[in-house]
């Protein structure tokens, strides 16, 4: 299990990289699916699973298919992946960097650091995120409406944004 | 320093890089503000787990809560900027240069 | 705009900067200056001109890159401390990350790019509101975690402030432009003041959003936008004009007016910290400011531009629009300097 969260944290900080390293916005939003795959992985491994799950299905249920589709409005005719020279350039500057960063660190990761997994210390029928995130329905009520107020805003701020009016050049989005 | 905090910190770092440095489109841009936010996330969420304190488990919630308001925020402003610059190449948001 | 959505935007506004000032935990105080970066966006656009819609990216980009850096330093914190309130920060490392991610917020020096552009795309009242109002929570921030602050940083962004303030602001005839390079170099004398005097940091707020709104709203009211406007302007409004003239140069810091309070009390609180070199730099600083605020009443009111016509006051339909906040806030931005002690004596805490 600890070479499976390393893994994960690997995949975390790559697709990252992958995001970061200036790709077009196709690429550049599958760097973020596996980023968020990956740290997905990384809080199961930490016995974080109703979080875990939330993350996964919020990413890529929902905000990721938006992303795709306003990929498409940004679409190129060629768009640059990984291989290419400015961002296979870009991608191996972060990538030692981060190397020569890690490796400064290196001596100071002891060994009970690497990973901290749940071993299921005793039998428990909740998670301890599982109860947290209910706890927002009964001591949180104040931020829960919060939230709820922010999303209604949101919603208004939007629909206000991308009100047609007559100004502009494309009518087709 | 463990090796947890080391990989969210410098997925952070690298998303505000990548943000500040060379961004092409807009829409790559949102993007790392999310590479940023998910690593916020992950940060928190690792934060409680870690020292177990539960009743803090609401905050990541409450941070992707916002994260994905500022992500359709961010998606409503590129939808306006297309339609009125008709690309979305941040080069070309240059009318109030002086 | 529906009133009724205007209204939400309003009280989200209000919301937000409440929510800041309200709270002792990073994450409250996160989620005040996103939701006063959300409610503005939309005012912003208002317009949907292209001019508008390109400012409001502009700052919804810098303003969420802020806020994300605030959350991630305070994330570091809690990671190394343990600790979530506000005024209780002791890493240094992650409160510079705070100051610095606060001074994109606000437009201090290194990071001030997007302010005058910004402000250039948007309509005056918005602008006043993005100057005044949403400096607000920001600078709440910056007041708690002050005393831990690094004095040098702090003197560092506020001396680059002023001059970066006075030096972009040498050659430009836009207003709103103007106005935000003022607004750089008076953010950097609050700045440069407030680990030593967190009083006087709130008086120059307070006396900068005063004598900014009197700015703003006589722009306004003479519906300008570039300083050729302003030339004829005396045909229009002449009182105005004329107090216009003294609003400008006391935000040049000029002695018998409102302005000069701040400067003064700031430059003697620099030399009682024994800092004679940065109290005369910071004043040095302040006549490159003071240029362009005389150009612009030379410009003014000091000025009759040629023209054909022999009429001295054009033909204009009558103002409905309510001079109760300009003229109380004219009055304040000239005439509050015989008041400093009193004022002082207010802000004290």
């Amino acid at each position: 299990m600890a070479y499976f969260v390393s893994l994960f944290l690997l995949g975390l900080v790559l697709g990252l990289v992958a995001v970061a390293s200036n790709p077009a916005p196709y690429f550049a939003a599958l760097g973020l699916v596996v980023a968020a795959g990956a740290g997905c992985g990384v809080l199961v491994g930490h016995g974080g699973s109703f979080l875990s799950l939330v993350l996964f299905l919020i990413y890529l249920g929902g905000m990721l298919v938006v992303f795709a589709y306003s990929a498409a409005l940004a679409a190129e005719p060629f768009p640059e992946a990984w291989g290419d020279r400015s961002v296979l350039g870009y991608v191996l500057v972060y990538v030692l960097g981060l190397l020569v960063i890690a490796s400064w660190f290196w001596g100071g990761w002891y060994e009970g650091g690497w990973v901290v997994v749940d071993e299921f210390k005793e039998l428990v029928i909740l998670r301890g995120d599982t109860n947290g995130v209910a706890m927002m329905y009964s001591s949180g009520g104040g931020l829960l409406v919060l939230c709820a107020w922010v999303l209604l805003l949101t919603l208004f701020v939007v629909l206000e944004l991308t009100r047609g009016l007559s100004r502009g050049a494309l009518r087709a989005v | 320093m463990t090796p947890v905090h080391f990989s969210f910190t410098s997925t952070f770092i690298l998303g505000l890089m990548g943000l500040a440095f060379h961004r092409t489109h807009l829409l790559s841009a949102l993007l790392c503000l999310e590479g940023m936010m998910l690593s916020l996330f992950i940060a928190l969420s690792l934060w409680t787990l870690q020292l177990e304190a539960t009743a803090y488990s609401a905050a990541p919630m409450l941070l992707l809560a916002f994260s994905a308001c500022e992500a359709s925020v961010g998606l409503a402003l590129l939808v306006a900027t297309a339609r009125t610059h008709g690309t979305d190449h941040l080069q070309s948001l240059n009318l109030l240069q002086c | 705009m529906n009133p009724y959505v205007l209204t939400i935007f309003l009280l989200s506004l209000g919301l937000g900067t409440t929510l800041t000032f309200a709270s002792s935990h990073w994450l409250l105080a996160w989620m005040g200056l996103e939701i006063n970066t959300l409610a503005i966006i939309p005012l912003m656009a208002q317009q949907h001109h292209p001019r508008a819609v390109e400012a409001t990216t502009k700052y919804f980009l810098t303003q969420a890159t802020a806020a994300a850096v605030i959350l991630f330093a305070t994330t570091l914190n809690a990671w190394s401390t343990g600790e979530w309130a506000i005024h209780q920060m002791s890493s240094p490392a992650t409160i510079t990350i705070i100051m610095l991610a606060l001074s994109l917020k606000l437009g201090l020096a290194p990071t001030h790019f997007w302010l005058p552009e910004v402000l250039q795309g948007l309509n005056l009242t918005t602008g006043l509101i993005l100057s005044t109002w949403q400096k607000l929570a920001p600078f709440a921030l910056l007041l708690q975690i002050s005393p831990a602050l690094n004095s040098h940083l702090l003197i560092t962004i506020g001396l680059l402030s002023t001059f970066v303030g006075g030096w972009g602001g040498l050659n430009q005839t836009q207003l709103r432009k103007i106005l935000a390079y003022s607004s750089i170099a008076h953010l950097g004398w609050m700045v440069m003041i407030v680990k030593f005097a967190p009083s006087l940091t709130l008086l120059s707020l307070l006396i900068y959003i005063l004598m900014t709104t009197t700015a703003f709203l006589t722009f306004k009211t003479l519906s300008s936008t570039t300083m050729n406007i302003l030339a004829t302007s005396w045909t229009k409004t002449p009182v105005i004009t004329a107090l216009a003239a003294l609003a400008l140069l006391s935000l040049g810091g000029l002695p018998p007016l409102t302005g000069f309070m701040p400067k003064w009390l700031i430059l003697q609180e620099l030399v009682k910290q024994q800092l004679p070199l940065l109290a005369t730099l910071a004043a040095l600083s302040a006549l490159l400011s003071l240029y362009f605020y005389l150009r612009l009443c030379y410009a003014m009111a000091l000025t009759s531009s040629p023209n054909t016509l022999t009429a001295l006051l054009p033909w204009r339909l009558t103002q409905n629009t309510n001079p109760l906040l300009l003229s109380a806030t004219s009055m304040f931005s000239l005439m509050l300097l015989p008041l400093t002690p009193t004022i002082m004596t207010l802000l004290t805490y």
